[in-house]
């Protein structure tokens, strides 16, 4: 099988004399999750954002599911898209952010239904009761009048991805979607986005939580400087471990 | 060792303490009995007593003053003139503070866009307004045939939509709520676009990655956030503009100031005239706050409620 989603070729991003991400290219099968290591500074942050045009890159190309993303070929040249053309390009593209960014003035079940209703304009009871459908997946009906702030931030952050989910995103990305939250309420997080793989989502993560990446990840990538040094099954990427950059990290997460 | 150190000399005493361990839990539980008291007694009892004493006697030393001649005051206070002033004064308010915010969105949202002429000129526009006094603006507008004496709108190369002099086109009250309306629209640009810079970038975020338009986010995301911050600078504002639009004075208009003015040069009753103007500003000065309060208490629950209202309709139990 060979049904590529996602696919970067030759990312490179530039801030100023900065090289952060220096020809990343990657591939990602349908129904595929791939988890994206390295240290600190690696560019793993650029490279997610990249693949929803939150980030122009400097060159290369984006394609989702075959249509590149950002810009239209004009004979010799790309030109970028209309912003509208953008957005809704970006429909495709589900994004979990590791401080949540949950709308604060709207409660659980209107930070769901707001992007369905307003940007793919589905009427509010159609929206209501699938918004409802996603709640009750990531585990979190019973909150759906409650408002951020009144929430933890594991469930913040499963709100988050109920969000997401509910434009009905062909790949979902996750920066660091544990980071922020204290260590008890990571399991509850990770869980829900084990469900989700399982569910057949593709799924690009960000993730220091080696245990995850092992049981969910079927493949694993490691970046530093900009590339990506490593790419195969986690286990290839922490047994092989050829790399000393790799085993240098692996050696303090673990 | 410093001797005033306590623990030091706890620690020097060369008799150690007695009491045995049972006697010393014993005492420990007592004292966890003990009720507690305010420490200084009386002392906030005292203090909010001399405060209202002399709260009293100021009350009492203006409301028993007769110069100040309350029951000329009183004869005022109702008086039609000084009515219709008042209205004049809350329509000039209104008005210009209406125009002004719109004005204000406007140049905000430029100050903040990509465009570097609609930032530049943004940025020209309060710089101009926020240096002029209003007072200049004022006789400007009012005066503004002598500058350009026939006004036309119409569309440039098409028809002409009206045209007429400029003195007849622009009454004083017109030309007063123009300079208060430029003048406030300067101030709160600024206080629109601190705001909107204060709501997080990780609400743009969320909203592009939902594949959610600029003009989207801004209408549903960000401005209602924004919103809630501006709230209490832009009331601040209108009271202020409540008080500086008694200027029009200076080209007559009769709000009223100016209607007090014009009975007390005529009948010399000036210092109850004053304190009708006074008592009157107190009243909308009121008013306004309870208004501002309200609608701060409103924009803060105001989701909440609406959480509670969609729960209601989902026929769900109330938390
Ligand atoms: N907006 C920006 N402007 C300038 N430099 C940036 C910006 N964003 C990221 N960087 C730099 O790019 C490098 C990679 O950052 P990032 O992608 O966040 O790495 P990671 O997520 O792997 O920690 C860092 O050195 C960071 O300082
Ligand atoms: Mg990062």
């Amino acid at each position: 099988m060979n049904d590529v989603v996602l696919e970067a070729v030759n990312l490179s991003k530039r801030y100023g004399d900065d090289l952060v991400l220096d020809g990343v290219t990657l591939q990602v099968q349908r129904g595929q999750t791939v988890c994206v290591m390295g240290p600190s500074g690696a560019g793993k942050t650029s490279f997610l954002r990249c693949l929803n045009h939150l980030e122009k890159p400097t060159s290369g190309a984006v394609f989702i599911d075959g249509e590149l993303l950002g810009y239209e070929h004009r004979g010799d040249h790309l030109v970028e898209l209309p912003k509208r053309e953008i957005a809704r390009q970006r429909r495709e593209v589900g994004m979990v952010f590791q401080s949540f960014n949950l709308f604060t003035h709207m409660s659980v079940l209107q930070n769901v239904m707001e992007a369905p209703v307003g940007v793919l304009g589905l009427d509010r009871k159609q929206a209501r009761s699938r918004a409802e459908e996603l709640l009750e997946t990531v585990g979190m009906a019973h909150k759906a009048h409650a408002m951020p702030e009144q929430l933890s931030g594991g469930q913040q952050q499963r709100v988050a991805i109920a969000r997401a989910l509910a434009m009905r995103p062909k790949v979902m990305l996750f920066d660091e979607p544990t980071s922020a939250l204290d260590p008890e309420l990571v399991s509850e997080v990770l869980e829900t986005m084990r469900r989700l793989s399982d569910l057949g989502m593709t799924m690009i993560v960000v993730t220091h939580e080696i245990g995850f990446a092992r049981e969910v990840a079927a493949r694993a990538v490691f970046m530093d400087a900009g590339r990506i040094v490593e790419d195969g099954t986690v286990e290839d990427v922490f047994r092989g471990a050829a790399n000393a950059r790799v085993r240098d990290f692996l050696g303090k997460v673990l | 060792m410093r001797p005033s150190d306590p623990s030091a000399l706890a620690e020097d005493d060369p008799v150690p303490s007695p009491t045995s361990e049972p006697a010393r839990h014993g005492r420990m539980v007592e004292l966890a009995g003990l009720p507690i008291r305010q420490r200084g007694g009386h002392r906030r009892e005292i203090i909010a007593v001399a405060v209202l004493a002399v709260l009293a006697l100021a009350v009492w030393s203006v409301v028993s003053n007769e110069a100040l001649q309350w029951d000329i005051v009183g004869r005022y206070m109702l008086d039609i003139r000084i009515l219709n002033g008042v209205w004049v004064t809350i329509g000039l308010t209104a008005a210009s503070m209406a125009v002004g915010l719109v004005l204000a969105v406007i140049v905000a949202l430029m100050r903040l866009s990509g465009n570097w002429a609609l930032r530049q000129a943004a940025l020209l526009f309060v710089w101009f307004f926020r240096s002029t006094p209003v007072l200049v603006l004022l006789i400007i507008t009012f005066n503004l045939s002598l500058f350009y004496p026939t006004l036309t709108i119409g569309i440039p190369g098409g028809p002409t939509l009206i045209s007429g002099e400029t003195h007849t086109l622009i009454s004083p009250f017109m030309a007063a709520v123009l300079a208060f309306a430029l003048n406030e629209a300067a101030y709160s640009a600024e206080i629109l676009r601190s705001s909107i810079t204060a709501v997080s970038t990780g609400q743009w975020e969320a909203g592009t990655a939902l594949g959610m338009t600029r003009a989207r986010i801004y209408r549903r995301v960000v401005l209602p956030q924004a919103l809630r911050i501006a709230i209490p600078p832009l009331g601040n504002d209108t009271i202020n503009m409540l008080k500086g639009t008694s200027l029009v004075a200076f080209i007559a208009v009769f709000d009223l100031m100016y209607t007090a003015q014009s009975i007390y040069q005529l009948t010399y009753e000036v210092v109850p005239l004053l304190v009708v103007v006074t008592l009157w500003y107190i009243v909308l000065v009121t008013v306004l706050s309870a208004v501002q309060s309200l609608l701060e208490r409103r924009l803060r629950g105001r989701s909440r409620k609406l959480g509670n209202a969609a729960r209601v309709v989902a026929g769900g139990k109330p938390a």
